[in-house]
């Protein structure tokens, strides 16, 4: 039996600003009650792993607390995703159950017959219940006394390999008890999450963390150009304390008014690259809220460090650790971590692991890729990075291949499976490019088999059919081969580089040719 | 500017940030440019960028509804209100 650390008080007061729905803490306890009611009745049970196909929303929250309360696992899903997609990530999941809304439940409907996974509907959130307390402190209970797995977190693998990150309900409370240490109450008051809840840093640290603290929370849509838009007069309007967010809603949201009067106490950067000049004009808008980069990855159930809460913004700078250690190491290799060599000294530049009580139980089923990445507790960021003299933990770069687009992660091999799965495809390789409004998007080179732009159109379908609009490359190359080393293999770097100076398709010209 | 002109400029720009299966020509003027799939929700800011460099709006400084940017109509509103 795991050791649990205490659960944190109890959820606080939920609100959806762009509905006007909310609900009371009260409210919250009676209607999570009734669904975990209706959850065990459809047959729900410890063990089980249940996909949640909506976010951002109340209705969410009270589902994922009632899965909790059943002893279940939850897998919140990308309400982006294709059904190709869903489907991939359905076989590597194997859940038994599917909660969703009339609209999910469509979409996916094949899917969820063909791989025997029941679909329960999630009740409309303004129902009123009348519960009597027994229930409520029943489902209460259920919920403080949860253990196991608790979160699936697909990082990548939508289309080829699944890579899902397993957090159990002792690395979630063992997050929650180190943020609990590093922010305070006053400034949690009033939370805003405008973050997808499929992610972590969204749903474990911006949503649930000052929410199950008994604090006030309010839901955006997630990446809602028409809120990042109105987030000054959002934030006045709610008197938001709190917020958390990335680099690529701030480029947006600094264009329009700020709040006024703010009462905004503390404000969090993470999940991408935070520029140091970004970071200054976050700082005016914000007017005299602390703004802190965070840095955090899905593996550590998100936040695990913070740059201080006064400090003069530079690049790179992540600060120190929030309930873990850091080791910077000349190597990434498990053989080399930690445990087994000598770290770098201040100043120097290495790879960055990190050890944690909020460390993934693994990745799903997946042995192999655990042990690629932890070594004796350890976990290897696959971030570079370098402690200065001060103790300051400076970001320097990345090994990982992922693209950041925003703040959500995209896998060069998703891209790629689909593909290279297209029969007119000899080769393909996925890498980031420049964007100036996400930071990077996902380009593709592709080795054609024919030479006819009507196997281009088709391919930009089967594309567009597969994956996610995020994922679909903005900026295609054909080439005549990928360039790779003198051993045979793809370098991403190189081929991105070499690519950059060769001009893309006109895909606008291509596709418009069809008719 | 004429509003013809204003028009016939907006929708070359909106050409150059349109999705590329998504031809301006194929929504009308009151569509919404999100919902009809023509550009993603964040492009919005290149449209920003667009009205303070060539007709000087200040959003910043005036703040405004987002739903003045949602069509080619309200667009085009916008530019006859707001551009100084």
């Amino acid at each position: 039996m795991e050791k649990l650390v205490p659960f944190l008080v109890s959820p606080g007061p939920i609100n959806e600003p762009t509905s006007g729905l909310s609900l009371t803490s009260q409210e919250v306890l009676e209607r999570f009650a009734t669904r975990r009611k209706a959850f065990l009745a459809a047959g729900i049970a410890a063990g089980d792993r249940v996909f949640i196909g909506h976010g951002n929303s109340i209705a969410f929250f009270l589902d994922l607390l009632a899965v909790w309360a059943s002893g279940a696992c939850a897998v919140p899903l990308d309400g982006k995703l294709t059904a190709f997609e869903c489907r991939n990530q359905i076989a590597a999941a194997r859940p038994r159950f599917f909660i969703g809304t009339a609209a999910t439940g469509d979409l996916f409907h094949d899917v969820l017959e063909e791989n025997d996974v029941t679909y329960v509907e999630s009740s409309p959130v303004e129902t009123a219940v009348a519960l009597e307390k027994a229930a409520v402190d029943q489902a209460l209970a259920g919920l403080r006394d949860a253990s196991g797995d608790a979160l699936i977190l697909f990082t990548s693998g939508s289309t080829g390999d699944p890579k899902g990150v397993v957090h159990t309900q002792a690395t979630l409370r063992a997050k929650w008890a180190a943020l609990s240490r590093e922010i305070d109450a006053e400034t949690l008051q009033r939370s805003l999450c405008m973050l997808p809840t499929h992610f972590g840093h969204g749903l474990i640290c911006n949503a649930l963390f000052p929410w199950l603290s008994g604090h006030e929370l309010f839901l955006l849509p997630p990446f809602s150009a028409h809120s990042i838009m109105s987030l000054g007069s959002l934030l006045t309007r709610h008197k938001i304390t709190f917020i958390s967010s990335v680099p690529a809603i701030w480029q947006l949201a600094l264009k329009t008014r700020r709040p006024s009067p703010s009462h905004l106490l503390q404000v969090f950067c993470g999940s991408a690259p935070l520029s140091r000049h970004l970071w200054q004009d976050i700082v005016a808008w914000c007017g005299g809220a602390a703004v802190r980069n965070l840095y955090g990855i899905t593996e550590t159930g998100s936040w695990i460090a913070a740059s201080p809460r006064h400090c003069t913004p530079a690049d790179g700078l992540i600060g120190t650790p929030w309930g873990a250690d850091f080791k910077v190491m000349a190597s990434a290799s498990p053989d080399q971590g930690p445990s087994k060599a000598v770290p770098c000294r201040s100043g120097e530049t290495g790879h960055i692991w990190v050890k944690t009580e909020a460390l993934m139980r693994g990745y799903l089923d997946r042995p192999d890729l655990t042990a690629e990445k932890v070594a004796d507790g350890w976990f290897c960021t696959g971030d570079i990075g370098f402690f200065d003299a001060e103790g300051q933990l400076f970001l320097r770069g990345r090994e990982r291949d992922e693209i950041n687009r925003g703040g959500l992660k995209i896998y060069p091999a998703d891209i790629e499976s689909v593909i290279s799965s297209f029969t007119a495809v000899r080769e393909s390789c996925s890498f980031g490019h420049e964007d100036s409004r996400y930071g990077q998007s996902v380009a593709v080179a592709v080795v054609m088999a024919v030479d006819d732009p009507a196997a281009l159109r088709d391919l930009y379908s089967w594309t567009t059919e597969r994956l996610a609009d995020h994922k679909v490359p903005t900026r295609w190359f054909l080439l005549k081969d990928i360039p790779k080393t003198d051993r045979g293999k793809i370098n991403r770097a190189n081929l991105a580089q070499y690519c950059a100076a060769q001009r893309p398709l006109d895909m606008k010209q291509i596709l418009g040719g069809a008719e | 500017m004429s509003q013809p002109r204003a028009r016939e400029e907006l929708v070359t720009f909106l050409d150059s940030i349109r999705r590329p299966q998504m031809p301006v020509d194929a929504i009308a003027d009151g569509d919404s440019l999100v919902d009809s799939g023509l550009i993603d929700s964040l492009a919005v800011l290149e449209i920003m960028l667009y009205l303070e460099t060539n007709y000087g709006i200040d959003f910043a400084a005036n703040g405004f509804d987002p739903a003045e940017l949602s069509s080619i109509s309200e667009i085009l509103n916008l530019i006859e209100q707001r551009a100084p």
